[in-house]
């Protein structure tokens, strides 16, 4: 966890925050913090274990009304069939990550004849942020990831990858703008035993206390989940019409409370 | 014992046929080394998308290769295209995966069957090194070749719905791999279609 104070460091950070390469005295990176910087200012992705699969949220902002909305989302994507990844941060930079997160699985498969374990998937992927943060002077990037997936070893999963290549699993996490304020609201409302469906209300909870814009709609939002489906891991990502549905029914339940 | 061709070691055959609005696609289902019948249960037609199959008749081990490294590459490209791979692009990819190895290749000379977007029938054939046939009819492939496109030469004709295809596809492949020693041993036929696929396990001459 990189805490600091941007006014204490302002004088000191100027020598050694030209390189990924080397340390400041104080043994920090910099560009791995500068890295976590441009995320926090990113639109927000949250994500959460359910009993019976996990749940993946992401605000998106339709910036001008001029632009064409893709059929393809620019904060989910499906890595394999049984895993799915939440972005915040650059997009263009977690492309060329989902990519390799991609080709990891395949050549897994093709290997292994099996489906990759999570776990072994996130260590892919943060071992190539990694690289950059030690060798070669290039950036890091500039992404955090949700991972969300099922594996015949450990069930269901949620982890986070950040910039530096460090990675951790989560029961709820949440990354990208306000993600401390989600964070906390989630370590206070989660609970171990809530299914898909409560977890996608206590996403839409997070989401509006958290969120910047004033109203929800389908039109700023996103969710996602995976659950087993026939016992096959199935990447779901809702429907306009699933959205404003979700927001109904979860509307009508804080007023009632 | 001597095999003029290592496309012979195992053995195999595969054949697609195109019908009305509907495709066929089947196979023998011997394993053999040599001589030798090791399984009765080896089918070289597979599944890889929801309306395509391909079959992989030749060097065994070479049709479980490409078949893993064709399933490598539909997954990227249904992941990055957002859709599934349609049978004539499944062809093309073949054709570049196998010259690729021009001066090494895998010994299989694949089928595609399969319909496309709008429900219509796609057949192709290739040789080891990616050569394609692109026909209309039937394309065939495996060591009762000969046979097979006499047989499918006499009781072909255009048309032919779904029960017709699959009579038609069966009689063709059990005549001609009753006649190859290397090929037999039980068939499956699919026949693809727009509202499904029917599969069947025929039994042929033991």
């Amino acid at each position: 966890f990189f805490f600091f104070t941007y006014p204490f460091l302002f004088i000191m950070a100027r020598r050694y925050d030209s390189r990924t390469t080397i340390f400041s005295p104080e043994g920090r990176l910099y560009q791995v913090e500068y890295a976590m910087e441009a995320i926090s200012k990113a639109w927000a992705a949250i994500g959460i274990l359910a009993t019976d699969g996990v749940v993946l949220a992401a605000e998106k902002r339709v910036s001008s009304k001029l632009l064409e909305p893709g059929l393809k989302s620019e904060k989910m994507y499906k890595i394999d069939d049984h895993i799915a990844c939440g972005v915040a941060g650059i997009t263009a930079d977690a492309n060329i990550l989902i990519n390799y997160a991609r080709l990891c699985a395949q050549r897994y498969t093709y290997q292994y004849q099996e489906p990759q374990p999570i776990e072994q998937l996130v260590q892919g992927v943060c071992d190539l942020k990694q690289g950059y943060t030690q060798y070669g002077g290039l950036r890091p990037f500039g992404v955090s990831f949700l991972y969300a997936g099922w594996d015949k070893h450990f069930g269901f999963q949620l982890y986070h990858s950040d910039p530096s290549g460090n990675y951790a699993g989560w029961k709820g996490t949440a990354i990208g703008g306000n993600n401390t304020s989600a964070q906390s609201i989630l370590k206070q409302e989660y609970k171990d035993n809530l299914d898909t469906k409560q977890v996608l209300a206590l996403a839409v909870k997070v989401l509006r206390k958290t969120m910047d814009s004033t109203s929800l709609t389908a039109e700023n939002l996103e969710f996602a989940t995976l659950t087993l489906v026939d016992g096959k891991p199935s990447f779901h990502s809702l429907t306009a019409d699933e959205i404003t549905n979700l927001l109904q029914e979860n509307t009508e339940e804080e007023s009632n409370n | 014992l001597a095999y003029m061709s290592i496309l012979e070691y195992n053995g195999g055959a595969v054949l697609a046929m195109v019908g009305k609005n509907c495709v066929a696609i089947a196979s023998d289902t011997r394993f053999g080394i040599q001589h030798q019948t090791v399984s009765t249960d080896f089918s070289k037609v597979f599944r890889i998308t929801d309306k395509t199959f391909v079959g992989f008749p030749g060097l065994a081990s070479d049709t479980q290769t490409m078949l893993n490294k064709l399933k490598f590459r539909i997954k990227l490209y249904s992941l990055d295209e957002d859709r599934e791979m349609e049978p004539k692009i499944v062809s093309n990819l073949l054709q570049t995966l196998l010259y690729e190895k021009r001066f090494g290749p895998f010994f299989v000379e694949p089928v595609v069957a399969g319909l496309d977007k709008n429900n219509k029938p796609f057949i192709s054939a290739m040789d080891l090194i990616g050569a394609p046939l692109l026909a209309e009819d039937f394309v065939l492939s495996g060591t009762a070749s000969e046979a097979m496109y006499g047989m499918c030469e006499t009781l072909y004709r255009p048309d032919l719905e779904p029960e017709d295809l699959f009579e038609v596809v069966s009689q063709c492949l059990l005549s001609s791999v009753n006649r190859d020693a290397l090929s037999g041993w039980g068939a499956v036929v699919h026949v693809i279609t727009a509202d499904g696929i029917t599969s069947r396990v025929l039994k042929g001459r033991q």
